[in-house]
């Protein structure tokens, strides 16, 4: 393994470069005063289409930001950095606020929103361009190709004013592209004064500007400068850098077969260019991902993927986010790596199932070629690659829904009247009658959900019209549509959930400690709840020990479990957007709604504060999973991650006694396989570190399931005394150290 | 009449109990006093109750479910008589604190290989289940009807035990166990004596034994300040492995502190709080133990 490839004086500089950048002033303008004559020209476009508005201010933009090329980074720098002051935010603002005067719906999304029944709004982070397309065609490339789509649609007489003003913003947006590549190349060349690295820099840059990119070097420099345009400048649309073992691969080989670069160069490149995302840190975070399947059978995995997953644990950054896509042939020797980075504390790495990927994306009928190659579009989510759009329109906060059933549709946090009237809890007799209430309360809010998205969502292209995302994907240009809105073959929207889990523990508690055990009445259960358990501690935690809890592999539960989300699945997928494409179930909480709805979600039957937060994902609430992880895998495998086709995430947490030594690593990759059997479809491991052990001295009843366990013994962690916790929390830190 | 056994823990996904992931059974009852025991509530043979003070809330939720009079609240303080204890385990599920466990319960041989096999999916790559304790060949017919069984199920089945049994009790698992964790504490019998309660020479005869047997061993060996953590003692148990053949992999298990579970069943008098042996220290035991074994054919864990 070579030494760290990124030194001390350049760390410094790519760190800041996002952080604290220094421009030369002379290079272009400041953001401030950009910031003001875009307005003024945006004014004087008022009547141009959308798209030609916005690729005039990015023309703008790529004219007058100031740049920079240095000699301490292979990568160029933009002043433009900052997702605050991204310069075409007023845009995105002013034309959704034009958008949202427009919506009839207006007020559902603000009710629904402002009650936190369901998360309601246009999204526009979720875009991956067409890589491949990328890679092969170059800048150039991508305007020849849309200049032709533009041609023959002239040809056939079928341009349409609409068709037109497309056509015209992405041949003005990647017009600009190439001038700013041109600004780039010059400055540097200006600036070089003999340095071999800025001379290497203006040397790529141009070749970028003639053509597609040649050896890795140019590969990873047009990623890059591709990502700031559309993520910086065009605005939000490069979420994933897609499959870069892959992709890169047929550059790296190049390289070394004819000795352009050695593998110590190539480290190097990789290394400054993960640092990049490193330093821009943006909270949602940027992925990449590894692996996937060849059209052979065989894996992705090659020795590149080895080299790049090595830079990344040496630099010892948190961003940009890993994901593994990992098959029955991904080789042990790959996974087993990313499983050790992770028990020594990386905890941006996720893996993602292909069997079971297969499973959900046959169920809308993706084909074979769809799925091999699917793109990961976010956090876990997956869509056809260079085929597929997907926005996440809604995220149903489940546990609202039994405040819903209480007050017979009406919120009591907002007091908002939702309409549908279940009956007041007095007519609710056994069980059964309150879980079909809650279905209904559950199937009155979806129907909600849908009407805003359907409506917004008619939108999205007026609101941020993705004129470099476009540019990539084939479909697009030859309809002439938005890729981010209905240009693409798959142009889905997914639904989430948050507070699964939490849903099912509270209906699990009124089943047994009102219809079965009936130690109070629904009244005053309600009563109790609405008094956030004051007074009524030992009801409190009875319903929080209560052992029916999701998580644990108890029959009972996991029946519930796994008819709700079918339910949920039956009631999402497949039905009609207003994009051309339907909708998806998701099993995905995007942080921080677990928090947002916990805090606006009274006290629940499952023992839960008011305020407190919900579960996420198809995790067991907080503490409530005491039978240990192999009892949680089965539990959420129970449902079927197919009816999930948005996703179906799980965290998995374990003390770092438990993953020590080659038996840790190997009981690792033992879970990870199971689950991946069982078609659960991502997995995130977290190896609770010191931090969270004193979290768990602090709250322990968030860690009931928690255990450390070594050889020939184990010992429940909140069953410690506090000076034994506290030497345990010490060993973690050796371990992790 | 179903054959039974006491368990006073299910460890599942356990990963440092034999190969691969595992579900392991802590049957209860120990013949041996070990000064360092780690797991303290499984020495009694019976079903016991624990008491952890400070997750105590003095609710008094026990005291009202308690037919045997062992609760009772004393000015905000809970007290507990467990001479009077019946096990019924009614406190247990009352307990808004979750501060009172219930050690031991009855499980006959087809519950038990029903939990074990809830978890087979998980047992690919050499995992299944291991029989530990207290010592779980004093209950060596529960372990024999359980392991025939689970041999029929496909599990594979490891036994961990101190050695302190008849050879009868070995004898009854050996057509079923696919391998044995035997503990090895000490090569010198008064010292043995003096720390365990008792003579090491029925153990060290059935690891001979059992070294004859065709069956692999891992021997566990707890490194225990003061006790057999110097040179010389080291020295004498590696001559002694490295005479027997079966044994395929020593592995050294650093001492841990586990006071908080002597008190919660009320042994505070014997807990022995020992300084936990030093990385280096541990680091110098394994060189030791690598010069006197035959590496690599034995494997040597830490």
């Amino acid at each position: 393994m070579s030494s760290i490839s990124v030194c001390e004086g350049d760390r410094a500089y790519v760190c800041n470069k996002f952080k604290a950048p220094v421009f030369d002033p002379a290079t272009g303008l400041d953001n401030d005063t950009i910031m003001q004559n875009l307005t003024a020209l945006v004014d004087d476009l008022k009547q141009q289409p959308h798209p030609v508005v916005k690729a005039r201010a990015f023309e703008y933009v790529a004219r007058h930001v100031r740049i920079d090329v240095s000699p301490h980074d292979w990568f160029v720098a933009f002043g433009c950095w900052d997702g605050k002051a991204r310069p075409l935010n007023f845009l995105l603002s002013r034309w959704d606020e034009e958008v949202n005067t427009r919506l009839t719906t207006l007020p559902l999304i603000q009710d629904l929103n402002r009650s936190a029944v369901c998360y309601s709004n246009k999204d526009f982070y979720h875009s991956v361009p067409d890589w491949d397309a990328v890679f092969t065609l170059g800048f150039p490339g991508l305007l020849g190709r849309a200049r032709q789509y533009r041609r023959q649609r002239e040809a056939s007489e079928t341009m349409t004013p609409q068709a037109q003003a497309y056509f015209d913003g992405v041949e003005i947006t990647y017009t600009a592209i190439l001038e700013m590549l041109q600004r780039f190349r010059d400055h540097a060349l200006s600036r070089a004064f003999g340095n071999e690295r800025m001379l290497a820099c203006a040397q790529c840059l141009d070749s970028l500007t003639q053509g597609p990119p040649a050896n890795t070097y140019e590969v990873l420099q047009m990623v890059y400068v591709f990502f700031m345009f559309g993520e910086y400048i065009d605005l939000i649309q490069v979420r994933s850098l897609g499959n870069l073992d892959r992709t890169v691969y047929p550059y790296y080989r190049r390289d070394l077969q004819l000795g352009t670069y050695t593998e110590a160069q190539i480290r190097e490149f990789f290394s400054y260019f993960l640092m990049q995302w490193a330093s821009i840190d943006a909270k949602y975070g940027h992925p990449f991902y590894f692996g996937g399947t060849r059209p052979d059978g065989g894996s992705e995995i090659n020795d590149l993927s080895y080299l790049i997953l090595d830079e990344f644990d040496k630099l010892d950054i948190c961003s940009p986010k890993l994901q593994i896509k990992m098959s029955p042939g991904t080789p042990t020797t790959f996974i087993d790596k990313a499983v050790d980075m992770i028990r020594r504390g990386h905890s941006s790495i996720v893996f993602l199932c292909e069997p079971s990927i297969r499973r959900a994306m046959m169920g809308y009928g993706a084909t074979e070629q769809e799925i091999r190659l699917c793109d990961i579009t976010g956090c876990y989510e997956f869509v056809p690659h260079a085929r597929g759009n997907c926005t996440i329109v809604a995220c149903l906060n489940m546990l609202k829904m039994v405040e819903l059933v209480m007050y017979d549709g009406i919120d009591p946090h907002s007091g908002i009247d939702f309409g549908c009237r279940t009956g007041s809890i007095e007519m609710l007799q056994t069980f059964d009658d309150f879980y079909k209430a809650y279905l209904r309360q559950l199937d009155q809010i979806i129907e909600s959900a849908m009407l805003c998205a359907n409506e917004f969502e008619k939108y999205l292209s007026d609101v941020n019209p993705a004129l470099v995302l476009s540019g990539t994907i084939e479909n697009s240009l030859a309809t002439a549509r938005d890729a981010y809105h209905d240009g693409c073959v798959y142009n889905i929207s997914s639904i989430l959930t948050s507070g699964f889990a939490s849903a099912i523990d509270a209906l699990m508690s009124i089943k047994e400690h009102v219809f079965e055990k009936r130690i109070l009445s629904l009244e005053q259960l309600r009563e109790v709840l609405r008094l956030n358990w004051k007074g009524h501690e030992k009801l409190r935690l009875k319903m929080l020990n209560a052992k029916c809890k999701y998580g644990n592999g108890i029959d009972a539960v996991d029946t519930y479990a796994e008819a709700l989300a079918r339910y949920l699945g039956s009631k999402i997928n497949l039905r009609p957007n207003s994009r051309g494409g339907f909708y998806i179930a998701s099993m995905h909480t995007p942080p921080p709604y677990h928090l947002a709805h916990g805090q606006k979600t009274g006290a629940t039957p499952d023992g839960r504060m008011a305020g407190e937060e919900v579960s996420k994902n198809i995790s067991p609430t907080m503490g409530a999973d005491t039978n240990g992880v192999t009892a949680l895998i089965r539990s959420v495998t129970r449902m079927d991650s197919a009816m999930h086709p948005g996703d179906f995430p799980l965290d998995v947490m374990l003390h770092p006694a438990t993953v020590q030594g080659d038996d840790g690593l190997f009981a690792m990759r033992t879970l990870l396989n199971t689950y991946m059997q069982r078609h659960g479809v991502a997995i995130q491991f977290n190896v609770f570190d010191a931090r969270t052990l004193l979290d768990a001295q602090t709250h322990p009843e968030k860690y009931q399931g928690l255990q450390v366990r070594v050889c020939g013994w184990n010992v429940h962690f909140t069953d410690m005394s506090r000076k034994e916790q506290d030497m345990f929390i010490r060993r973690a830190r050796n371990i992790r150290e | 009449m179903p054959t039974t056994a006491t368990v006073f823990e299910i460890k599942r996904c356990a990963v440092h109990d034999g190969p691969g992931v595992r579900t392991t059974l802590f049957l209860k009852g120990c013949p041996l006093r070990c000064r360092w025991c780690h797991n303290p509530e499984g020495i009694a043979p019976g079903p016991q109750l624990a008491y952890y003070d400070h997750k105590c809330l003095a609710c008094g939720e026990c005291v009202s479910v308690c037919e045997a009079n062992v609760h009772s609240i004393i000015d905000g303080r809970h007290v507990v008589n467990t001479a009077s204890c019946t096990a019924c385990g009614k406190c247990v599920d009352a307990c808004l604190g979750r501060s009172l466990r219930l050690y031991g319960q009855n499980l006959t041989v087809e519950h038990a290989r029903q939990i074990v096999l809830e978890d087979r999916e998980f047992y690919s790559g050499g995992g299944g289940v291991t029989l530990s304790g207290g010592e779980p060949l004093l209950q060596a017919g529960f372990c024999a009807e359980l392991l025939s069984w689970l041999k029929q199920d496909g599990i594979h089945c490891a036994v961990d035990t101190s050695g302190a049994v008849g050879w009868q009790a070995f004898q009854k698992v050996l057509p079923h166990a696919d391998t044995f964790l035997y503990d090895v504490k000490h090569a010198d019998d008064s010292k043995h004596q003096q720390y365990t309660g008792q003579s090491n020479s029925r153990i060290v005869d059935n690891l001979r034994r059992l070294s004859e047997c065709d069956v692999p061993i891992e021997v566990r060996i707890p490194l225990i300040t003061g006790f057999n953590d110097d040179g010389k003692s080291i020295d004498s148990i590696g001559a002694l492995l490295s005479e027997l053949r079966g044994v395929v992999a020593v592995r050294l298990l650093p001492y841990h502190h586990a006071g908080s579970k002597y008190q919660a069943i009320g042994l505070d008098a014997l807990m022995l709080a020992l300084e936990e042996p030093s990385s280096v220290r541990i680091e110098e035991i394994a060189a030791q133990f690598k010069s006197l074994l035959d590496c690599p054919r034995v494997k040597l864990y830490v």
